[in-house]
């Protein structure tokens, strides 16, 4: 019987246990004489029995799983003789790996007596351990059910009980989102630690030259590479307000025309339509930007005679950045527009206000919190944009403020720092996550500004 | 003559024909025209898309005076009330036939300012519905909309004297920059009716205005119309049959969308002329 076959029939006998239960919860109440006398419906009363059938044994399943390896590992180790005993960590890994191949018959028994020996035991105390895990199981799901079942009593909160496990369930969900939030934090910050004690704070937060090319070897000359994040982090930002400038006056409008003018016929064919923009793949926009946008820029700012523009200018990045972000913009305006109440515009158009007065003086301000959430996430996923910055953008670090001129980006660096071989533990690698710090802790900043902007705006007008 | 949108009792269908058929006789009904009239509204139908919500209706509006529109729920006080101020062009699939005379002047015609007419009409809604800003500035919303005012002073004059008017000024005078929404249900209404007469309306059009609103606001609300009522024509829709006894001084009743009655206030609920008028008057109705 295999784990899966366990599995299923744990859930066999939860269902069962769910019918006595329920069936014995209205044999009680009907000698009593009636369903008024449970505390609860008699469906809670089954389901707390299925729940401590399904419940404990499921715990030790997993539990028995985690430890089953290991404990077998250790003792299979602990009887192996003198002569091939492992030295290291590495070699008792070695070891092991070939038992587990060898017992699933991958691999064949290699000579030797102790070889012989140890994939014998190896095979009998797996075995041993699925027959005790299964028995352990299957005994304590019956004997967890049968004494819930013995104990159902009509006084018995089982609707209580269902809730309080409910919200155990519930915060033990979100705590699984929260802890992997800060599990994630927290390793981008160790490692980050790890960077700073290579390269200083200092000289990563304001130093000016971004060249990450490390000596690979001890012996290569090279460059020992130069950490300073600021072309990276200026790159970043005008990218991304370029494609601001484009995105949120042409969100916000596509926006107002969907919400306020355009028929619901119209409305019901644009709105998918301009989502579909959010929905193209961020390499389409690159090549896009690369092959299209970036000589057009060149050739446009040519033609009025600005040369040495560069093809692969911040510009051109920025614009096609701006229009993948704008659905992101118009849908959740048009959404919160949309949400303002009838009353509010009836009571604007009443005081002889046109149709735009009341959209600019009533409607944006009370969608105003609305918009602001869309600008930014709008901005967050600018900023987060790699493969577009990858393709058609420079991979260069120069520190410039002319959007004609090539740039490189907070993340286009991460990725690149990543890709190609070098020591997990090099300056080079661990400024990855430097930057992935740097980064997270901007989005937040940007974060909180838009909170208090919006928290003020609800205090003048709530 | 079809009019008839849903099934009914037959004695109510028969007294609606015998009530039409007093209209038919003589094109108005006796007591709906007045000398010099203000407002008059000239076989007035409305349609949401295929269905006929008001029909043939014709009255008048005198200088001053209140109206009352009284009837029972859905049989179009509400959409009639919005036709006056062509609050009904932005509702998409209603349609207008017949007309409204405002000032010897027909609305419902080529080359009409909608939005121009509104400032002329006040209209007050069934439930507050002040701007999501501070009091100070609802009342000022429509004074520097229609630039009333040239400087701060004069509009701080008109939203004193407008709060001052509805008797909000001295509960309001120190926190006029606080929201609007902080305010009690009574008090909203009536910042409400200040935001309307901060634009000067010649008649202001009140919807059920104090439908949400407790015994003590509704009766701040009623001594408010009477004293409006010296400047300005207010047409009032009301549910409730003592308010309309109490302020009005004609009252009109519909049934189904059309007009069934109309007279002065004492007439209509002492000795009503059609038996629709007096089982709802006198609460047979339905
Ligand atoms: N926007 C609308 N669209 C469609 N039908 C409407 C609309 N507004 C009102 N109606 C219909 O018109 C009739 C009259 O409504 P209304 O004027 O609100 O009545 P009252 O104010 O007397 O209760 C009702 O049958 C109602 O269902
Ligand atoms: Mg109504």
């Amino acid at each position: 019987m295999n784990t899966l076959q366990l599995t299923v029939l744990l859930a066999g006998l939860a269902v069962l246990f769910f019918w006595l239960g329920r069936w014995r919860a209205r044999q009680l109440a009907r000698v009593q004489g009636g369903f008024k006398h449970l505390h609860s419906r008699p469906d809670y009363y089954g389901l707390v029995a299925a729940l401590w059938v399904g419940l404990p044994s499921l715990l030790v399943l997993v539990i028995w799983w985690m430890l089953e390896d290991r404990v077998i590992a250790q003792i299979v180790l602990a009887a192996l003789p003198e002569a091939m005993a492992p030295a290291s960590a590495a070699q008792q890994e070695l070891v092991l790996t070939r038992l587990r191949l060898i017992n699933s018959g991958a691999l064949l028994v290699p000579d030797g007596v102790h070889w012989q020996q140890a994939t014998e035991q190896f095979r009998v105390l797996t075995e041993r351990s699925q027959y005790g895990r299964q028995a352990l199981v299957l005994a304590l799901a019956v004997i967890a059910g049968a004494l819930s079942w013995w104990r159902i009593r009509p006084a018995q909160a089982a609707r209580t009980q269902i809730e309080r496990l409910l919200h155990g369930f519930i915060l033990l969900c979100t705590s699984l989102a929260v802890l992997t939030t800060a599990v994630i934090v927290l390793s981008v910050l160790f490692e980050s630690l790890t960077f700073f004690q290579a390269v200083s704070p200092w000289t990563f937060l304001f130093g000016t030259q971004w060249s990450p090319q490390m000596a690979i070897r001890v012996e290569q000359i090279g460059a020992s590479g130069a950490f300073g994040a600021v072309p990276l982090f200026v790159g970043t930002l005008m990218v991304a307000g370029i494609a601001l400038v484009v995105a949120i006056p042409v969100g916000l409008m596509s926006a107002i025309y969907l919400s306020e003018y355009a028929r619901p016929g119209v409305r019901d064919v644009l709105k998918p339509l301009l989502e579909v923009l959010a929905g193209i793949p961020t390499v389409v926009y690159g090549f896009f930007a690369a092959l299209t946008m970036g000589p057009l820029v060149r050739d446009l700012f040519a033609g009025i005679g600005f040369d040495g523009v560069s093809p692969q200018s911040a510009l051109a990045v920025g614009l096609v950045m701006g229009v993948m972000i704008i659905p992101v913009i118009s849908s959740l305006s048009d959404d919160v527009i949309r949400a303002v109440p009838l009353s509010l515009r009836d009571a604007s158009e009443g005081l002889g206000a046109t149709r735009g007065e009341t959209i600019r003086h009533v409607v944006l301000p009370a969608a105003l919190p609305g918009i602001m959430g869309g600008i930014l996430l709008a901005t967050s996923r600018a900023i987060g944009e790699t493969m577009i910055v990858l393709m058609a953008a420079g991979l260069a670090a120069h520190l410039t403020l002319n959007p004609l001129e090539a740039v490189t980006t907070v993340t286009v660096q991460i990725a690149t720092l990543l890709i190609g071989d070098q020591a997990f533990d090099s300056p080079k690698t661990l400024a990855a996550f430097a930057l992935g710090l740097l980064l997270f802790v901007t989005t937040l900043v940007l974060n909180l500004i838009a909170l208090i902007i919006v928290r003020r705006y609800r205090e003048q007008y709530d | 003559m079809v009019f008839l949108r849903r099934a009914e009792p037959p004695q109510s269908s028969s007294a609606l024909a015998a009530a039409s058929a007093t209209q038919s006789s003589s094109g108005f009904l006796p007591g709906a025209l007045v000398d010099r009239p203000r407002l008059s509204a000239r076989d007035i139908s409305v349609y949401y898309a295929d269905v006929q919500a008001i029909t043939n209706v014709s009255m008048d509006v005198a200088q001053h005076e209140i109206l009352a529109l009284i009837g029972p729920s859905g049989c179009g006080k509400t959409t009639l009330l919005r036709t006056f101020n062509r609050m009904n062009d932005s509702v998409r699939g209603c349609r207008v036939t017949g007309n409204v005379i405002f000032d010897g002047e027909p609305i419902y015609r080529k080359g009409v300012d909608p939005v121009a007419l509104r400032a002329r009409m006040g209209i007050v809604f069934q439930k507050p519905n002040p701007f999501p800003k501070s009091i100070y500035d609802n009342v000022a919303y429509g004074p520097r909309l229609h630039g009333l005012v040239d400087r701060q002073a004069e509009l701080d004059e008109v939203v004193e004297a407008s709060l001052q008017r509805t008797g909000l000024w001295n509960e309001v005078k120190d926190r006029l920059h606080k929201p609007a929404l902080s305010l009690s249900g009574g008090q909203q209404q009536r910042l409400c009716i200040a935001r309307t007469i901060a634009i000067a309306p010649e008649i202001i059009l009140m919807d059920e205005p104090c439908s949400a609103l407790d015994p003590i606001a509704t009766a701040r609300i009623e001594s408010l119309m009477r004293e409006l009522a010296r400047n300005h024509s207010i047409i009032i829709v009301t549910h409730n049959m003592q308010q309309a006894a109490r302020v009005s001084d004609r009252t009109a009743y519909f049934h189904e969308g059309h007009l069934i009655e109309i007279g002065t206030t004492d007439q209509i609920f002492t000795t009503p002329e059609q038996s629709l008028t007096e089982d709802y008057i006198t609460g047979r109705y339905g």
